[in-house]
């Protein structure tokens, strides 16, 4: 699928070197795991050979984090349904 | 309301119409006809306190969904699936002979329907529920037709009668001036045909941007808010002239520039547009779910882009506000203590932008050092402000609704013999109808929620960048709900000194 949206225009501070720049784009990065998501998502046609490997590695990276981080949303959700629920019942037996 | 139960709620039904706020206009409007005076519960905010859930809880509520919505689509992170929801469309026929004629069909009947709003408004009745300028003005356009901008598409290119008037204008004095002085430029306000003078059309400063938009917003606002154009048909036909001209006066001289960066009417529809299940999609038109249109387009790289929408959202707010127990019992003080009415309202105005702005500016800044990214601030700024859109509509249909659909009997009535009005009776809505107001609110939020997570995943690499930097927004909006959710509760008072 291609992107429809421009490319965003990018603020380097003046005294900051960026991590990272595309080589393909020239956007600069503050990390070069994102700058390897980058390569792989926008530039998937263009890219080189260890570009794709390097975006292979840096997506099993974020399925990783991702897990963990569903699992604390799924724990959040949790508690925010049951501490609303148990809300609703004190306010209205106290109303009722 | 202080004074007689009669002379109160006669107060009621002029402000009622004067303001178009929804949980403020049909209640006292329809209890006036009725003559049953003392049924003070029909307001939403008795509706919402009749379900015995305190208000506080019903806020708190309003926030908690927000955020849970926000937690929920934290689950959703296959790109490509986002994109299919948010780039399915159905292309509709319309062929441009059609459309031709159907654009030329509109603007006859809206410039024939603004001539009428003159003589009605000019002569007519001035009983508000019996005068069409008022009905037609503040039932049938302000919140008729401006919901279905948001909720079928922006049609109002089509039906503007002031640009047609303009392309009329603008051809007549082309003729008069010299025929052959005139070239032909494209221009879309005119279906494609309007001649413009050979001499450089004098143009706005490229560094204005619609910042002029946005003052004209406020400014609209400010005067509907303060003056008695909603209960006095006289003075709505007069600001409604004065409108038309400066629109007229500013498209002849500076064309399509007018309706794209000054006329706040016109960016009011555009802006609502944008979330609209009808789009523009090249030379024709296509069927969208609504709110995708917004995950597309960022916003044009101009001053003053972000700050209307920001203005957009604030003025929905202001006009509830205004109306709040806790506005009265604030104004009153200060009001006393020799502050012109006037004044404080354009004061907080003013204030309530900034405040809105600055808050929206700094949640971008938190949004850039979230996600860990160079993206310039204003660039996310413009990214984000279409999410903001389907907050607004949410918002309004809230507030309109239930007016609208009040009001439509009477409306109708009326236009069926505009210069001897009957007597007209108003839709009395049922309880029930509170709690859908609120879920509009909600509605408007959980659909802003899904275009920034959409938009996130277009501006940031990766997953877990875009759901990070979608922090800041998500308790900006938590924070708005709260709020508008809030105003909506309130009973009605009418706003002191106006």
């Amino acid at each position: 699928m291609t992107r429809n949206l421009p490319d965003p225009a990018t603020d380097v501070p003046p005294d900051e070197e960026p991590t990272a720049v595309c080589a393909h784009c020239e956007r600069p990065f503050r990390s070069v795991h994102a700058r390897d998501l980058h390569v792989g998502e926008v530039h998937e046609a263009e890219a080189t050979e260890t570009e794709r490997e390097r975006y292979e590695r840096v997506i099993e990276t974020e399925r990783d984090d991702l897990w963990l981080f569903h699992a604390r949303t799924v724990v959040a959700l949790g508690v925010v349904y049951s501490t609303t629920v148990i809300l609703y019942m004190v306010v209205l037996g106290q109303f009722g | 309301m202080t004074d007689s139960p009669d002379g109160g709620w006669r107060r009621a039904v002029g402000r009622a119409v004067a303001r178009g706020v929804a949980r403020v206009g049909p209640w006292p409007l329809a209890v006036a006809l009725v003559g049953t005076a003392s049924a003070h519960s029909g307001s939403l905010g008795g509706a919402a306190a009749s379900a015995t859930v305190p208000t506080w809880l019903t806020v708190l509520t309003g926030g908690v969904v927000v955020g849970a919505t926000f937690l929920f689509t934290t689950l959703l992170t296959d790109h490509d699936a986002m994109r299919s929801v948010n780039w399915s469309r159905v292309a509709l026929p319309a062929p441009a002979l059609a459309r031709r004629a159907l654009v030329r069909g509109c603007q006859l009947v809206s410039v024939a329907l603004l001539g009428l709003v003159f003589v009605t408004g000019l002569s007519g009745t001035t009983t508000p529920t019996r005068n069409f300028a008022l009905l037609f003005v503040w039932t049938g356009w302000w919140a008729g037709f401006t919901m279905t901008t948001y909720l079928v598409g922006n049609t109002w290119p089509a039906f503007d009668p002031f640009r047609a008037i303009a392309g009329v204008v603008r051809r007549v004095l082309d003729a008069l001036l010299d025929g052959s002085a005139g070239t032909v430029a494209p221009d879309r306000t005119d279906g494609g045909t309007a001649t413009v003078p050979a001499s450089p059309a004098p143009r706005l400063p490229e560094e204005w941007g619609v910042w002029p938009a946005v003052a004209g917003l406020l400014a609209l606002v400010y005067v509907e808010v303060v003056s008695p154009i909603g209960s006095n048909p006289r003075s709505l036909a007069l600001v409604v002239a004065a409108y038309g001209l400066v629109t007229v006066a500013g498209a002849v001289v500076y064309g399509r520039t007018w309706f794209d960066r000054v006329d706040p009417v016109s960016r009011v529809f555009l802006t609502y547009g944008r979330v609209a299940p009808v789009q523009r999609d090249g030379d024709g038109l296509s069927l969208r779910i609504p709110g995708t249109a917004a995950t597309e387009e960022v916003l044009p790289d101009r001053p003053g882009e972000t700050a209307f929408v920001v203005a957009l959202l604030w003025v929905t707010t202001y006009d509830g506000l205004v109306a709040t127990p806790l506005w009265a019992r604030l104004v009153e003080p200060v009001v006393g203590a020799g502050v012109p009415a006037v004044l404080v309202h354009v004061v907080v105005l003013l204030a309530g932008f900034a405040l809105f702005l600055g808050g929206y500016r700094l949640s971008s800044r938190a949004v850039r050092e979230r996600a860990e990214t160079y993206v310039a601030v204003d660039e996310i700024e413009r990214w984000f402000a279409p999410s903001l859109v389907p907050i607004a509509a949410g918002y309004h249909v809230a507030h309109f609704m239930g007016y609208f659909l009040t009001l439509a009997p009477a409306l109708a009535a009326v236009a069926a013999s505009p210069f001897a009005p009957p007597a007209t009776v108003a839709l009395v809505l049922p309880g029930w109808f509170g709690s859908v107001k609120l879920a509009c609110v909600l509605l408007g939020h959980v659909l802003a929620v899904w275009v920034a997570h959409s938009l996130a995943f277009e501006l940031f690499p990766g997953v877990l960048a875009a759901i990070r930097s979608q922090v800041p927004t998500v308790v900006v909006m938590v924070f708005y709900t709260m709020v508008s959710l809030w105003v909506i509760t309130q009973p009605y008072v009418p706003p002191p000194f106006v």
